[in-house]
């Protein structure tokens, strides 16, 4: 047993040597060739300007990587949404009895997979830039829809003026129609009859976010209200904060305790605890005792913080319900050109997919979409052919059958490999550097071009990188996990 | 054929004819299986017994002839599929539960969604059929925990839990280890002395003669020979089931 623990901890300490030893050692390789590593790039103004993004002219280097970021982001959201839904829609078609549908989906798999994704990305800039030029008064639709060779502009929907007031409505309506939800749900349960639980509680969030249109301005009294709640939090001292959070923390860890102590209680009593049972509880023990020192000593700027922002968050809402505020709460607003051959940058009017950001878009969806199209399908077919006789045979209609038998099963084989090509998509977007799209590897570029920085901007690189792809395998593991099927 | 008029013929098949391509599957089948009647199919494998029995609740599809079932035709109009389907009960040689859904879920799945049943009703169903089949210990498990002989039982529940009033069974101990072939054929036998109706495409002569009101020999998509178990076994007529019973017995 004790040699067990002294193993374990002897190859802890060396891997953490080793490690140590060759940092220094490249640390020092590197000093020798007058390579040093220095942050002060981030803070000192880059002097770039950057395609399109949150900031176009930011004033340090930190500020121009976050820009990249934010855009690499919000290339892979949209992208991933899309794709899925692309590919789901491919991967059964290709199913299809139907021919034609059949065929087509295969043609699609077949070309889209066999072109480099970097040619298809040029290709789709290259078609891009063969629409019409962009000028004042394009578009159809009264210019509610733009389409040119800079990008396509569409409308934009923005809360406005009794956004906030609308909420509130719309906020209890959800919480109604939960009720609803729930009742209709447990209804059906017990009688067996079709209550259209999902259409009432979905129709009961509607009423009343028509309703609330109409009666939202009576809402503003809540101004004050926050207004009131924000000074009073304002207003509480520092060691109250401190007390209540070590008071949870406390309270964590011997709930804690006391589950773990629950679970391996026996019916014929508390069981034998074993050294890891006994290292654990001492662990969550020590954890809140950290975590005092943590809010009393080392940081207490953290209840502060948490003070001044819960004030600011509450003050922000008294604001957005000022007194009698009237207007709608939803407002759009149609992509104003202002300059001909222009596209405003992230102005309030109207949403724009850039050409760089288009191209890249519709490459990497197109590109991944025909993968997940052949993972869908493998899936479905890794059902067997027995599971949807029997539903069959039990009398259920085809959709039920899909529904309650296959699609469950399929979805275990599926997640695994989808999730994989969700991490290709996000890394794949770093080929936004063949059409000038400022996601992060194009604006580190820059960057490190102008500061020479090279080795410190692929740290930050590899690290945001690194730090996406294993947020997208938590998220699909988690999945993954419940879908498990139990086996013996 | 008899006709449908007779309200105690379950099933009619006439001149019930299908191809695999060019393989001719069904040369022509005709049979009528009375309410309350236990026929066992016997045969060599290729024979077409199976494909005759998925036939009759349209897993596979005939293309010449009529397969009545309780007096509806079976034919392209879906309504009429799904009601019959959910009169037939099968049960498959792999019993193929369904591996994602507990022994309680595979067995209320029907009923509360096709019969729409209370959740509670259908429970309690639940709970009785498998007493019935011996199990009811195993409600919350898994299929992928219980063993072949477990899981042909639980799938025997399952299509009981519609309470068809035909069950046809395909195969449901070939895929079983010889000491769980038992206590499946037990609950089989169970069924049958409850009056139910049902078609068995079995290799177990011993359940065959002891629990057969009828015997159906095919062979190459034909019957070649039908009768009591007792003419079949000790006195058969045509040369193929001779060769076919010397081989077996």
């Amino acid at each position: 047993m004790v040699i067990k623990w002294i193993s374990q901890v002897v190859v802890l300490i060396l891997v953490v040597v080793g490690l140590a030893f060759f940092a220094a050692q490249a640390g020092s390789n590197l000093r020798a060739k007058n390579i040093d590593t220095s942050w002060r790039f981030l803070s000192v103004n880059p002097g770039i300007q950057l395609g399109e993004g949150i900031d176009v002219n930011p004033e340090t280097g930190a500020r121009a990587l976050w820009v990249g970021m934010v855009n690499t982001i919000r290339v892979s959201v949209v992208g991933l949404i899309l794709a899925t839904i692309l590919g789901t829609i491919i991967g059964v078609a290709r199913l299809s009895k139907n021919w034609i549908v059949n065929k087509l989906s295969t043609t699609y798999i077949e070309i889209i997979r066999n072109v480099p994704l970097l040619v298809q990305i040029l290709f789709w800039a290259a078609v891009i830039s063969n629409w019409p030029e962009l000028t004042h008064g394009a578009g159809p639709i009264d210019g509610w829809l733009i389409i040119t060779n800079k990008g396509i502009g569409l409308p934009r929907i923005f809360p406005s003026i009794g956004f906030y007031q609308w909420m509130v409505v719309v906020i209890v309506g959800a919480y109604v129609g939960r009720r609803v939800y729930n009742k209709r749900e447990t209804e059906r349960e017990e009688t067996g009859r079709e209550t259209h639980a999902l259409v009432s509680g979905l129709g009961v969030v509607l009423a009343f976010a028509a309703v609330g249109l109409l009666i939202h301005p009576v809402f503003g009294f809540l101004g004050p209200v926050f207004t009131a709640i924000g000074d009073f939090v304002g207003g509480i001292p520092v060691f109250v904060v401190q007390l209540l959070l070590s008071a949870a923390m406390v309270a964590a860890a011997a709930l804690w305790i006391k589950r773990f102590l629950d679970n391996l209680r026996t019916p014929a009593g508390l069981a034998k605890l074993t050294d890891d049972d006994i290292f654990r509880i001492v662990f969550a023990g020590f954890a809140a005792l950290m975590g005092i020192v943590l809010v009393f000593i080392v940081w207490p700027g953290l209840s502060a913080w948490l003070i001044h922002s819960s004030r600011d968050f509450f003050h922000f809402l008294g604001d957005k319900f000022e007194w009698l505020r009237t207007g709608r709460p939803l407002d759009a607003e149609r992509p104003a050109i202002t300059q001909t051959g222009r596209f405003p940058n992230f102005s309030s009017s109207g949403l724009v997919i850039t050409k760089a950001f288009g191209a890249l878009l519709f490459g990497v969806v197109l590109y991944t979409a025909a993968f997940i199209a052949e993972i869908v399908r493998a899936g479905i077919l890794a059902v067997p052919k027995g599971q949807t006789e029997a539903a069959g045979a039990l009398g259920l209609s085809r959709g039920l059958a899909l529904r309650k038998v296959v699609l469950p099963q399929a979805m275990r084989v599926i997640l695994p490999p989808m999730g994989n090509q969700y991490l290709n998509l996000v890394k794949n977007t770093s080929l936004a550097i063949a059409v000038g799209f400022a996601d992060l590897v194009q604006v580190g570029q820059t960057l490190y071009n102008q500061t020479g920085r090279t080795l410190e901007v692929v740290a930050i690189w590899m690290g945001f990188y690194l730090a996406m792809s294993l947020l997208i395998s938590v998220i699909v593991n988690f999945f993954n996990v419940r879908l498990r099927i139990v086996e013996r | 054929m008899t006709g449908l008029e007779s309200r105690a013929d379950m099933i009619v098949c006439q001149g019930v004819k299908k191809w695999f391509g060019d393989f001719q599957a069904l040369r022509g089948i005709d049979m009528t299986v009375e309410e309350r009647e236990v026929v066992v199919v016997l045969g060599p494998s290729g024979s077409g017994k199976s494909t005759l029995i998925r036939c009759i609740n349209r897993l596979e599809v005939h293309q010449e002839g009529r397969i009545f079932v309780d007096g509806i035709e079976l034919t392209n109009d879906l309504r009429n599929i799904e009601k019959i389907r959910s009169e037939v009960g099968m049960v498959f040689q792999q019993f193929n539960l369904f591996p994602h859904l507990t022994i309680m879920d595979n067995i209320t799945l029907a009923p509360i969604w096709v019969r729409k049943k209370p959740r509670a009703e259908a429970e309690a169903l639940a709970m009785e059929l498998l007493e019935r089949v011996g199990i009811p210990e195993q409600v919350d498990k898994y299929p992928g925990q219980l063993s072949g002989g477990q899981q042909q039982r639980v799938a025997i529940a399952r299509a009981l839990a519609m309470e068809p009033r035909v069950m046809l069974f395909d195969e449901p101990t070939s895929a079983l280890d010889p000491e769980m072939i038992k206590e499946v054929l037990d609950v089989m036998k169970e069924l049958a002395r409850t009056g139910m109706t049902m078609i068995v495409v079995t290799h177990e002569m011993g359940f065959a003669r002891e629990v057969a009101d009828r015997i159906i020999f095919m062979e190459s998509g034909e019957i070649v020979e039908e009768g009591t178990p007792e003419h079949f076994f000790t006195n058969p007529t045509e040369d193929r089931t001779k060769l076919f019973l010397s081989q077996i017995l």
